[in-house]
């Protein structure tokens, strides 16, 4: 046997459970499971990986939209396959009976429980909507697809 | 009674049967994305998307070394 430097992959699947707490304090206490948003931003806007929380700036509005996004009902429990660690919403995004005329083209997810910080940036292609719905199908949920992945 | 489908648009509820129906496909790399259009004329008065995501965004964890 020999050993092998490495990240554990148990860590990966941890840190999506919110197990571990570097530095000197923790930040939490909260025993339950975070919200999350998915919120919709106009093709000029600026949103990548230096983004850090959720904002209305560059937000889409329009007819039926509420600001903030819409919340995500639920992921699917953290897991791992291989060395990798992933998860997913279980269901789509959907925006129904809506009008954004002005082009949008990014959705953002963000943890309404922990002060709206930032998760991730989908791109999908600018689009307008007119009276009309707009859905986000998710991925599959496994290592090499999911929505979320921590190789 | 005869009942009139009727659909959702810009215009108020209109007779789907006196709109023009067209969907597009927008392939990208990592995701696909159907577009549905009702017109009157030339005017767009319904318009939906739906987007699957093909792939979501990995992040791979490196560990230093301790020398």
């Amino acid at each position: 046997m020999a050993n092998t430097q490495a990240m554990c992959t148990s860590f990966k699947q941890e840190l999506l459970t919110g197990h571990h707490a570097f530095g000197t304090t923790v930040t939490r206490g909260a025993t339950t499971a975070d919200s999350f948003k998915a919120a919709l931003y106009l093709a000029t806007a600026t949103y990548n990986a230096s983004t850090t929380a959720y904002s209305t700036t560059g937000e889409v509005s329009g007819t039926n939209y509420t600001a903030g996004g819409v919340t995500i009902s639920a992921w699917n429990a953290p897991t791992t396959s291989g060395t990798t660690a992933f998860t997913t919403p279980t269901a789509s995004f959907a925006w129904t009976n809506v009008t954004l005329a002005t082009a949008f083209d990014a959705v953002l997810v963000y943890n309404s429980t922990q002060a709206n910080r930032a998760v991730s940036v989908h791109t999908f292609g600018s689009q307008t909507v007119t009276a009309g719905n707009f859905t986000l199908t998710m991925p599959t949920n496994d290592a090499t697809n999911a929505l979320i992945r921590i190789a | 009674m005869n009942d009139t489908p009727l659909i959702y648009t810009s215009k108020g509820n209109l007779p789907i049967d006196s709109l023009r129906y067209e969907t597009f496909w927008d392939i990208g790399a990592t995701y696909y994305k159907l577009v549905e259009r009702y017109y009157v004329g030339d005017e767009v008065v319904r318009e939906s998307a739906h987007v699957y995501s093909l792939q979501g965004l990995g992040a791979t964890g490196e560990q230093g070394s301790i020398i």
